[in-house]
């Protein structure tokens, strides 16, 4: 079941009521799946942050539909079910931690008073900043601030989470305390459609990609099929007169005529694995690179 | 309309936590005290000055937490980007700003309500008699309040900040000499000035008409069919503005 249906998708800028329009998204289709972690990569540029102010209604689409849940209106209803954690955490620096969960939280109007005053205290064990709960927002580091934000997102239990660049700018710590949070909250049941340009995070979060490329969707689909059709390679690891060597074979039958050589040989055969493709690879394989030579090519 | 509500108590919150906001409640509440100090000045005219320098303090004050706080109060959601957070709540764009202009109201009646509290003191300490006139004033200052600040937010909608405080005064300008402009067209012969004062006439809010000050100096009555027009003529500006900013802000693009 998809939560939300992205159809023909487009959008261009004027940047100067004088100058030309500069088209940002080409028509772009794609579904948010409910469930499970959706990542939506793409370079700088590619239209990550306009897609996902379009989802929200930031941004005004030129031309497309977006269907939540169901529905093509993007009501108070519809809002209810979502929570979004925006680039940069840029909150009321006047509020404390408390104040600010619970001012997003009545906000939302979900849950009753007492519900509320509860989940906030809930949440802010959860993202370990109950010792900050009376401090104010203008005091907190990047990372609690990014913490506190993804704590709003949750206040009022959405069905979605949009998170743009959720660990943008954290420490590992930092980046690994979020990745837990994104995971237990897939976990509860929370869809979550995050983007990022920290891809060894997204690899290991998302089990599914959109890949946004010039205004297009390049890729979409899961992120272990994405992996596994680049993933052709097997690497042989092996002892050779007490010397450890490895070699890599194209294919599964050279792999296993190398093996028998190597017997043969009296080899010690330690391993056999499919080489894996990193998603950092194939990104910069197949966005980043062919980015740059269309770059180059239009130079011409 | 209790999302409204939420955004105008947390709009109060944020200004009455701004530190610039105290130092102009101080230098109100000096302003007003002055007034019982200005008024020793003179042997005759002591009330009378006092009333003066007094009223012209509140309304100096409000004009410009009306102007200064009305050009940054969204504005300052768009820079910071918090409003990108807060749109994404079950909330419409036009309660979102109906909430901010309400937290701002608030903490103009508050001040307002605060300084008017002293000088009622002062008055006493004087012997001025408080008369009903005291009240009408106040709300006149109220009043104009609350036009110069949804005047500055609906130019804050397409405008930058300086931008916004330089056409409000502008128009705070203009709303005060609009009847003397009026009157000096027609005694002009100049199609351009008499154009120009008759556009200013309709373009602009009167202003000087919630100027209900004067009649506390001379001890009159302001008619009641004459306040609730006025404050009719006033409400509707100000609505007006609140219309205009909301056509804006609901098809702007949060880029």
């Amino acid at each position: 079941m998809n939560l939300v249906e992205v159809q023909d998708l487009k959008k261009s800028f004027k940047r100067h009521f004088w100058s030309e329009k500069k088209t940002v998204l080409k028509g772009i289709n794609f579904n948010i799946p409910s469930g499970v972690i959706t990542g939506f990569l793409g370079a700088n540029g590619a239209g990550k942050t306009t897609t996902m102010k379009c989802l929200l209604n930031l941004i005004f689409q030129d031309s497309g539909n977006i269907i939540y849940f169901g529905k093509s209106e993007f009501s108070s209803e519809v809002k209810k079910k979502i929570g979004f954690l925006p680039e940069h955490p840029y909150f009321y620096s006047y509020l404390t931690g408390k104040e600010f969960l619970l001012f997003y939280g009545e906000l939302s109007r979900t849950l009753s008073k007492k519900a509320l005053i509860d989940r906030t205290e809930s949440l802010l064990k959860r993202v370990d900043l109950y010792h900050a709960k009376d401090i104010a927002l203008r005091n907190y580091s990047k990372g609690m601030l990014q913490k506190i934000g993804f704590a709003q997102a949750l206040i009022h239990e959405p069905d979605l989470l949009i998170l743009d660049e959720p660990m943008s700018g954290l420490d590992p710590d930092g980046r690994h305390y979020l990745s837990e949070l994104i995971k237990e909250s897939a976990r509860e049941g929370h869809s979550v459609f995050l983007s990022s340009h920290l891809l060894h995070d997204t690899e290991l979060l998302c089990e599914n990609l959109v890949i946004l490329k010039d205004g297009t969707v390049f890729y979409e689909g899961s992120t272990k099929d994405i992996l596994n059709t680049l993933s052709t390679q097997y690497k042989i690891s092996y002892l050779e007169e007490n010397f450890q060597k490895i070699i890599f074979e194209k294919d599964q039958l050279q792999m296993q005529s190398r093996l028998k050589e190597l017997v043969a040989k009296n080899c010690i055969i330690e391993k056999v694995e499919k080489d894996r493709v990193t998603l950092e690879e194939y990104f910069v394989k197949n966005v980043l690179e062919k980015r740059k030579n269309e770059v180059h090519l239009d130079h011409r | 309309m209790k999302s409204i509500w939420i955004i105008a108590k947390n709009t109060y919150r944020e200004i009455i936590r701004d530190r610039i906001i105290y130092a102009l409640i101080v230098f109100a509440i000096v302003m007003v005290g002055g007034a019982l100090a200005l008024g020793q000045l003179s042997f005759t005219e002591q009330a009378r000055i006092s009333a003066n320098f007094g009223m012209a303090a509140i309304h100096l004050s409000s004009v410009i937490i009306a102007v200064f706080v009305g050009s940054t109060l969204v504005a300052k959601e768009i820079d910071k980007q918090t409003i990108l957070s807060i749109l994404s709540k079950p909330l419409s764009r036009t309660q979102f700003l109906m909430g901010k202009s309400f937290g701002l109201i608030l903490i103009i009646a508050s001040l307002i309500l605060g300084l008017s509290l002293i000088l009622v003191f002062v008055f006493w300490g004087l012997g001025v008699p408080i008369t009903s006139s005291f009240l009408v004033a106040i709300l006149g200052i109220l009043i104009e309040s609350l036009i110069l600040m949804g005047l500055a937010l609906m130019f804050s909608s397409f405008s930058s900040s300086f931008m916004v405080v330089s056409l409000t005064i502008g128009v705070f300008l203009i709303g005060h000499w609009v009847e003397n402009l009026n009157f000096l067209s027609k005694k002009s012969s100049s199609v351009i000035f008499i154009l120009f004062a008759k556009a200013s006439v309709y373009g602009f809010p009167n202003l000087e008409r919630f100027n209900w000050r004067d009649s506390i100096l001379y001890g009159e009555s302001v008619p009641i069919d004459e306040v609730l027009l006025t404050t009719t003529y006033g409400l509707g500006w100000w609505l007006a503005f609140l219309v205009i900013t909301s056509l804006i802000f609901r098809n702007k693009n949060f880029a």
